[in-house]
């Protein structure tokens, strides 16, 4: 990011940027002033290592000699170097153009990444190139990418070969270029088109993307930082590019960072935000957290706000255990398989699939269209399952045909892929009414919501010790479970769902009546 | 899933993208078509490819086989070992990969800025329409995951003017393949050092049918292009001239990496033509 303010303000400060030709000028001598615009008074601490550093060649035009002395100085350095670069310089440079000798570093090519390979070169030492045309390529992680020629000019010395690795700012290579040349930090590669800044574009919802606004990728990451919308800053680099120090003065005057201070530090992007008190240290930081909904969660969202929309009623039942409980003991007892363990769902979701054999309408969809009531064929009975990744509702297929053991296994087989997030959409398809088996979490009464487009959902409570009178009228200990039915009451009425779970309840109760009507 | 075809209703046009789709395709031509469309075309491409035979090992462009392959059951079973055009790490590929290749150029997707992390960004917006309502579809660092497991491998290229985008998506994966690969040095952090059958996954446990799963593709894809089939017969010209840089690693070059240890020789100068 540092890169960027410094080739930035360069490009700002230089006299030539308009592109004016001409003499030798006072131009600032090397190393190049720190980079805040408008600083005046002393020397600041020493200025980081330059990115680009301008040796000023000898112009072909021998004209009015440059007036500053250190320049002087620095010619007088060069030696006999000077008359050989002179003829170097006629050759790569038109002539009436001072040449100068640039260092051309690795750009930044997306945020973090710090280094690239480099794979090959596309021109060689002495090869003439033009703007944009590809110098070599380099891969930084996933990707492949040529770089492109930020100038017109000659490739005068290459610093890094196939295999090495260049990190952002080291100097690939030398290129001798016309001093014409307007240096503009916002070339980068791949060479950034105007056609980018002026297409009309379909605004877009999503942070990533960003509609229109010329600027650096290390640019649009501070606006980010910041919480500013870069399309609200006015840029005043090149082609009205949005530049690192218009992003600092945005969040200036929108009061979220003070005023610089002339410090060198800031040009390596570490500015004090001016937000909320900030906490004592030690202490913890209660914020916000914003969560996106996805998979499961999201699904929820839509299933539940249709569900929403379907009259409900619901139906609230007790049931005795006792018998459930035993038989339960009595199918451990018998239990060689220790991969299988018995619970009392399989029981109860049989002994439902019974009684809607009975009463088939509780088993249906409802076609809003037509008016149509569909009565389910198969009982897919659906498990509700609470997964880490949310609520997920398998089924278990054709429970009119399975054993209860069978059901035991499936049970179980939907149980182990719900927990790894590995339900097939046969799986989560093609229920025809719900169980929600809440009370193994806790809780005596539900309200469910249906798992439309069926016409009936139901919650069972968590079993309880309860009094309750005997035949005798005695009291003794009881195993209740609070049974709620949800359902439609487009299709379903009170009567309807009132006898279906009796007949339910009466099979729970009475176990052996089960058999009576099994087939 | 949503339909918004009205985005192009908004006015701007939506750019023409010719879609090739193609079914067990080896890939090691897939690739050299893909270079082609890539250099040698000025069209918008998606290419897909169901399924691709023989089952062969691809490393990327500046991979180290020594360090990438099990060398030595490779040369005894005869696996092809080829090295792409694009970045990015090593897979090995057989009829239960999916290969979708987007090959674009810079203005094809407006705002959109030629650089990978704002490219991969994009394409997991895309897909994420196509996967949402199968599972819990994430970009992680830059894999496609159904939670916290990678069922689809990303590599790009970026050109002057144009880049790729492509991925090989694992609707199916054969366990024992695995076992030419070596674990690799550089992983992304959310692997957790887990074996590949504890952080892969297969699409096909999540989605009902490879079509579901490319017509998800192709239906996206409208909501920003102007998406025409292209015959593959019309897309092969004759161009000789054109010299692709993928390559299949002949079985002298594998057995002299073996016999030369140690030596990074075969790098990536082979990429040089």
């Amino acid at each position: 990011m540092a890169a960027w303010a410094r080739l930035a303000s360069r490009s700002r400060l230089r006299p030539s940027a308009s592109g004016v030709r001409g003499p030798p000028r006072s131009s600032p001598p090397v190393p190049p002033p720190p980079p805040r615009a408008g600083r005046a008074g002393p020397a600041a601490p020493p200025p980081p290592p330059p990115l680009r550093r301008l040796l000023r060649l000898p112009q072909v035009r021998s004209s009015s000699a440059p007036t500053t002395s250190s320049l002087g100085d620095r010619w007088r350095c060069l030696g006999g170097e000077r008359r050989w670069l002179a003829s170097e310089a006629s050759a790569a440079v038109p002539a009436g153009e001072a040449a100068e000798l640039v260092e051309v570093p690795l750009a930044q090519t997306g945020e973090g990444i710090a280094e690239c390979e480099l794979l090959r070169w596309f021109v060689a030492e002495g090869d003439q190139v033009d703007e944009f045309q590809p110098l070599c390529e380099v891969q930084s992680d996933k990707a492949t990418i040529e770089i492109t020629s930020r100038f017109k000019g000659k490739v005068h010395q290459i610093h890094f070969g196939p295999g090495d690795i260049v990190k952002v700012g080291e100097t690939l290579l030398k290129m001798i270029v016309g001093d014409s040349q307007i240096v503009s930090p916002d070339n980068i590669f791949p060479s950034a088109d105007k056609s980018l800044g002026e297409e009309s574009v379909v605004p877009s919802s999503e942070s990533n993307i960003h509609s229109g606004t010329l600027s650096t990728p290390a640019v649009r990451h501070l606006a980010k930082q910041y919480g500013l919308n870069i399309d609200e800053i006015v840029g005043t680099g090149k082609d009205g590019r949005v530049l690192k120090e218009d992003v600092l003065n945005y969040a200036v005057s929108k009061g979220l960072c003070r005023e610089q201070s002339s410090s060198l530090e800031e040009s390596t992007g570490q500015v004090e935000l001016l937000k909320e008190a900030k906490p004592l240290p030690g202490v913890p930081l209660y914020e916000d957290k914003k969560i996106v909904l996805r998979g499961y969660q999201r699904a929820m969202v839509k299933s539940m706000s249709l569900a929403a929309k379907v009259p409900h009623f619901h139906y609230l039942e007790e049931i005795n255990c006792d018998s459930l409980v035993q038989l339960k003991t009595a199918f451990q007892n018998v239990n060689k398989d220790n991969t299988i363990k018995h619970t009392f769902l399989p029981f109860l979701i049989k002994s439902l699939s019974m009684a809607l054999s009975k009463y088939p309408m509780l088993n249906s969809s409802f076609l809003e269209q037509t008016n149509e009531v569909v009565l389910k064929g198969s009982h897919n009975i659906g498990i509700a399952m609470a997964t880490t990744n949310g609520l997920v509702v398998p089924n278990i297929k054709n429970v009119q045909s399975l054993s209860i053991l069978e059901i035991t296994k499936e049970l179980a087989r939907l149980h182990e892929m719900a927990s790894h997030n590995k339900l097939s959409t046969a799986d989560i398809e093609g229920g025809t009414i719900t169980l929600s088996n809440i009370g193994a979490i806790g809780g005596k009464f539900g309200s469910p919501l249906l798992n439309l487009p069926e016409v009936a959902i139901i919650a069972l409570g968590r079993i309880q010790k309860l009094p309750r009178f005997d035949d005798d009228e005695n009291v003794y200990p009881s195993s209740i479970i609070n049974v709620t039915v949800g359902a439609d009451h487009r299709v379903v009425d009170g009567a309807m769902v009132a006898r279906f779970c009796n007949e339910w309840k009466g099979v729970v109760e009475k176990p052996e009546l089960l058999l009576l009507h099994m087939r | 899933m949503s339909v918004t075809r009205s985005a192009g209703a908004l006015g701007a046009a939506r750019p023409l993208m010719r879609l090739v789709t193609m079914s067990g395709v080896p890939i090691l031509r897939q690739l050299h078509l893909e270079e082609r469309l890539l250099r040698r075309t000025a069209d918008n491409w998606c290419v897909i490819n169901d399924g691709t035979a023989p089952p062969t090992i691809v490393m990327g462009v500046s991979g180290r086989v020594s360090e990438l392959v099990e060398i030595e059951p490779v040369l005894r079973d005869r696996v092809p070992v080829v090295r792409r055009y694009s970045g990015g790490g090593t897979v090995i590929v057989d009829q239960g990969t999916v290969f979708v290749t987007f090959i674009c150029n810079k203005s094809a997707v407006a705002g959109l800025q030629p650089f990978p992390r704002d490219i991969m960004s994009w394409s997991g917006q895309l897909y994420d329409k196509v996967f949402d309502r199968f599972g819990e579809f994430h970009l992680r660092e830059n894999d496609y995951a159904f939670s916290h497991h990678k069922f689809g491998g990303n590599a790009q290229s970026i050109t002057k003017n144009r880049w790729v985008h492509h991925t090989s998506f694992l609707w199916d994966y054969d366990v024992k393949n695995m076992d030419y690969l070596k674990m690799p040095k550089r992983a992304p952090e959310y692997r957790l050092a887990r074996n590949h059958t504890d952080f892969l996954c297969r699409m096909k446990e999540y989605m009902p049918s490879r079509s579901v799963f490319t017509d998800g593709i192709i239906t996206a894809l409208g909501e920003q292009f102007s998406v025409q089939p292209t015959d593959l017969e019309t897309v092969l010209s004759n161009d000789e001239e054109f010299v692709p840089s993928t390559k299949l690693l002949s079985q002298q070059d594998l057995e002299e990496i073996v016999s030369s240890k140690g030596s990074s020789s075969l790098g990536v100068q082979e990429v040089e033509a």
